[in-house]
């Protein structure tokens, strides 16, 4: 089962795609830095159009948008990906032990995991993130802290049902510890589910990374997605018309979520048989095929 | 020349693959005529459901029909557009389902899903509406004050009728019933089989019957198709195929037909040392429970009973009954509220450190229903069964390499000994990749490798095939008397049960209301419950005396 999975991703265009595109991302994150000695230095005069010798031109401050994009990659999609792997982990654990043992404990960590849900994220973001002192891992436990709670909600409710599979009864009564149930019986069925909503964090430690870094709660001196755009607004971008200091990033942190995004509808099809079994029809009778609608007849499917 | 209402002609149904397809059902041809039962016959997976929903064209993807015609009074089915395919569907050709809960919408009133039924075919004002809803449950015989009730609030009989009742709204020629008693009790299922039965005779309709009870289907409908892997193999009346058919599977088919009078005549010894005493057994389950009350129902109810040493203890009864429960208690997978259960002498609530925990588990272990799911499809059948060997057992003073080869040497001999052969083909193999009889091996080799004292079945051979079931039962019997350990044998056939047991009891709603050595419970039941749990192996059954 789990080698086909592999061929099967990578036989789906929308996974396949989504693959290139976020691998692309990560090289790009971890090799390009070292060509830039120092992405903040002042290299021209600000706010130069593109051109050759600068390809995305000049920021306010003089530095070299191109190096600033690139650059940036590296500590945005380094907070984005450990944070989606928190978030994960941590919801993971406290949804695996209260659906695993429910009764007392489930009731107590769904408590918890109900106040941080009815919790407002954003301010309460906000509040945390001006009060920490500002730098990339103040930012990801915000993130943690006022992310994990939803992941928690779902992989708690499939653990809930995998928890009544008769495999899992059967390894109890065999004598197996309660640790090793969830970790060899439970989680590697919940696997899809689990890269699921580890992509869907990233996305969201992503944007929520960068929407607070526009806000200016982030190390401003670093260079990142979220602060390039802040640097670019403080620098009047918009009625300066320089739209060249914030498109680049922005295309970046979007083609970044698309690709995520995509992997994830790959995913979904993959582990679906029935989005995958009705694609297989469309694509073979692609005329007859019609989601609600009858069995279809295709007498001259074969030949005669 | 009878007037043939539903004509199958060379049907060929595919399931597509990227590339590829399966043939589910190959050059299936077959009618049914005015007012007639054909009961259709076959294993799972034999390909009946994909032929009932390919009639309905409601076949979901990526099922598609690539040849044949299916005519309905003359009219090929398979040309037919999404309208007029629409118009057919219930106002012509009914379905009643197995599960009559799920066929009812929870959050509506009786009343309100027959008339939506009525609605979506004809044009009708309310008052002609309630007259046929009034007209429809004196029909089925359910009081009409029920129209205003919600699902919920029925009995599974009345919930089946109802279900019937909705298929016959629009009086269609030809009816569908697939698996229309498999989920009601004996009492009721003879009640429901009798009522179609006189529904028929007034309102002569046909009917396609399956199931998957042989003796029922022989019995109730007039002509038997038999189905092998997507063809038919065999079509005739039914008295004809009951003495055998010609085919060779259909003979298979008819010898697996249970039978209590093969039942297991060892008496068992009472000087034996009782292994398990349940006494006074009480479960109870809350239904709605909120913030200030539950309420409370019990699924087992002051149940009695012991396990001596080396016997099979059966327990029937059937879908509520509290046997399942039974078996999680003795498992120690949930408590109870009320009672005591003794093991060897000693109380099992007391069982509370995880070290007396592993000690009760070496002695009972259990075997479940659905082979299926009972094991991981992500783990092989070397890791199924190393799990218990190297949980159960100290290997401190082995290397890890001396280790590994004493386990896999001690999982080969277990497999020889369910005989699956050879073992050393089975040892990597997944779950996927056997059968369901295999698989119920594999799990018959989990439970035995921990050496356990008392093994609980729970209906083992249930989701079996008919024609393997018999093997299991054998195994597991051979095994028992071997290595001398007791079984708990659980299940809602009784047929199985006293072909396997020394002693039975009977469950029904989470009372024993019988029990006794098999000889005698079979030859003089003390009960009108378990008499016709005994009657309903006979062919027949439910049309003999007629009047209790």
């Amino acid at each position: 089962m789990n080698r086909s999975w592999y061929n099967r991703m990578w036989s789906n265009t929308k996974a396949c795609l989504g693959i290139i595109i976020v691998i692309s991302f990560i090289i790009i994150a971890a090799v390009g830095p070292i060509f830039f000695e120092d992405s903040n230095a002042y290299i021209d005069t600000p706010l130069l159009e593109p051109s050759y010798e600068h390809l995305f031109g000049t920021t306010g401050q003089g530095q070299d948008v191109f190096a600033q994009t690139i650059a940036g990659a590296r500590s945005t999609l380094f907070i984005g990906f450990s944070t989606g792997f928190l978030v994960v982990l941590l919801g993971l654990i406290v949804g695996s032990l209260s659906g695993y043992f429910g009764k007392r404990i489930d009731n107590a960590l769904s408590l918890i995991i109900n106040i941080f849900l009815l919790m407002p994220g954003l301010p309460l973001m906000v509040i945390i993130a001006a009060w920490l002192p500002p730098g990339p891992f103040s930012i990801m436990g915000v993130l943690v802290f006022t992310g994990w709670a939803w992941n928690a909600r779902v992989l708690r409710s499939q653990v809930l049902s995998l928890r009544e599979r008769d495999y899992v009864n059967a390894a109890i009564i065999t004598g197996e510890s309660n640790t090793k149930v969830i970790i060899y019986q439970i989680w590697p069925q919940m696997l899809p589910l689990i890269m699921a909503s580890f992509i869907g964090a990233t996305v969201y430690a992503i944007g929520a990374q960068v929407g607070l870094e526009f806000l200016g709660l982030g190390d401003v001196d670093k260079v990142t997605w979220g602060n390039n755009l802040y640097w670019a607004t403080n620098d009047l971008a918009l009625l300066t018309g320089s739209w060249w200091t914030f498109v680049p990033t922005g295309l970046c942190i979007a083609l970044v979520s698309f690709g995520l995004t995509l992997i994830n509808y790959g995913i979904d099809e993959i582990s679906n048989p029935r989005l995958l079994s009705e694609r297989i029809v469309k694509s073979r009778l692609p005329d007859l095929f019609n989601r609600n609608g009858s069995t279809p007849v295709a007498k001259d499917l074969f030949g005669k | 020349m009878e007037n043939k209402i539903l004509e199958i002609n060379k049907l060929n149904v595919d399931f597509l693959s990227e590339e590829s397809s399966i043939t589910a059902v190959k050059d299936f041809s077959m009618h049914i005529n005015e007012n007639e039962i054909f009961g259709l016959v076959g294993e799972s997976g034999s390909g009946k459901s994909t032929v009932i929903k390919s009639i309905l064209r409601i076949l979901p993807a990526p099922g598609v029909i690539t040849k044949g015609e299916i005519k309905f009074k003359n009219q090929d089915i398979l040309e037919l557009g999404e309208s007029e395919l629409s118009s057919l569907r219930w106002s012509h050709i009914s379905v009643v389902k197995q599960k009559a809960l799920n066929s009812l919408n929870p959050l509506l009133k009786i009343k309100n899903q027959i008339i939506d039924t009525i609605r979506a075919h004809e044009q009708i004002n309310t008052k002609d509406a309630m007259e046929r809803c009034n007209n429809l449950m004196d029909l089925v015989e359910i009081d009409r004050d029920y129209l205003n009730r919600y699902p919920h609030e029925l009995s599974g009989g009345m919930r089946q009728r109802i279900v019937i009742a909705i298929a016959l709204a629009l009086k269609p020629e030809l009816i569908i019933m697939d698996e229309p008693t498999t989920a009601l009790d004996v009492v009721v299922e003879k009640e429901i089989l009798l009522k179609i039965l006189d529904l028929k005779s007034k309102l002569g309709f046909s009917i396609l019957f399956i199931t998957h009870d042989l003796n029922l289907i022989l019995n109730f409908s007039d002509r038997v198709g038999v189905m092998l892997e997507g063809k038919l193999v065999e079509v005739d009346s039914a008295e004809i195929i009951k003495s055998g058919g010609k085919n060779t599977y259909t003979k298979k088919l008819i010898n697996s037909i249970p039978d209590v009078s093969n039942y297991n005549q060892v008496k068992v010894d009472k000087n034996e040392p009782e292994l398990i005493q349940v006494k006074d057994l009480v479960k109870n389950y809350s239904r709605h429970s909120s913030f200030f009350s539950s309420d409370k129902f019990p699924a087992v109810d002051g149940v009695s009973f012991n396990i001596y040493q080396n016997e099979i203890l059966g327990l029937v009864g059937e879908s509520g009954s509290g046997k399942s429960t039974i078996s999680k208690i003795l498992t120690k997978l949930i408590d109870f509220d009320s009672g005591e259960i003794l093991f060897n002498g000693e109380d099992i609530s007391c069982i509370s450190k995880s070290s007396n925990l592993l000690n009760y588990r070496k002695k009972v272990q259990m075997i479940f229903q659905d082979p299926f799911a009972s094991l991981n499809s992500i783990h092989t059948v070397y890791h199924h069964l190393s799990r218990p060997i190297l949980i159960h057992r100290s290997y401190n003073k082995y290397s890890k390499k001396e280790r590994d080869q004493i386990v896999e040497k001690e999982i080969i001999s277990i497999l020889e000994e369910v005989d699956l052969s050879p073992p050393e083909d089975f040892l990597y193999k997944f779950p996927h990749e056997m059968s369901g009889g295999e698989r119920q091996r594999i799990s018959l080799a989990r439970a035995l490798l921990v050496q356990p004292q008392l093994i609980i079945a729970d209906e083992p051979t249930s989701m079996l095939d008919m024609s393997i079931r018999m093997e299991i039962l054998d195994l597991l019997k051979g095994l028992q008397d071997k290595k001398e350990i007791s079984i708990l044998f659980i299940t809602h056939d009784i047929a199985s049960a006293c072909y396997m047991s020394n002693r039975l009891i009977v469950l029904k709603n989470g009372k024993i209301v019988d029990s006794g050595a098999t000889s005698e419970l079979i030859n003089s039941p003390n009960n009108d419950y378990s008499k016709l749990l005994i009657d309903s192996c006979e062919s027949g059954w439910f049309i003999k005396d007629k009047s209790r």
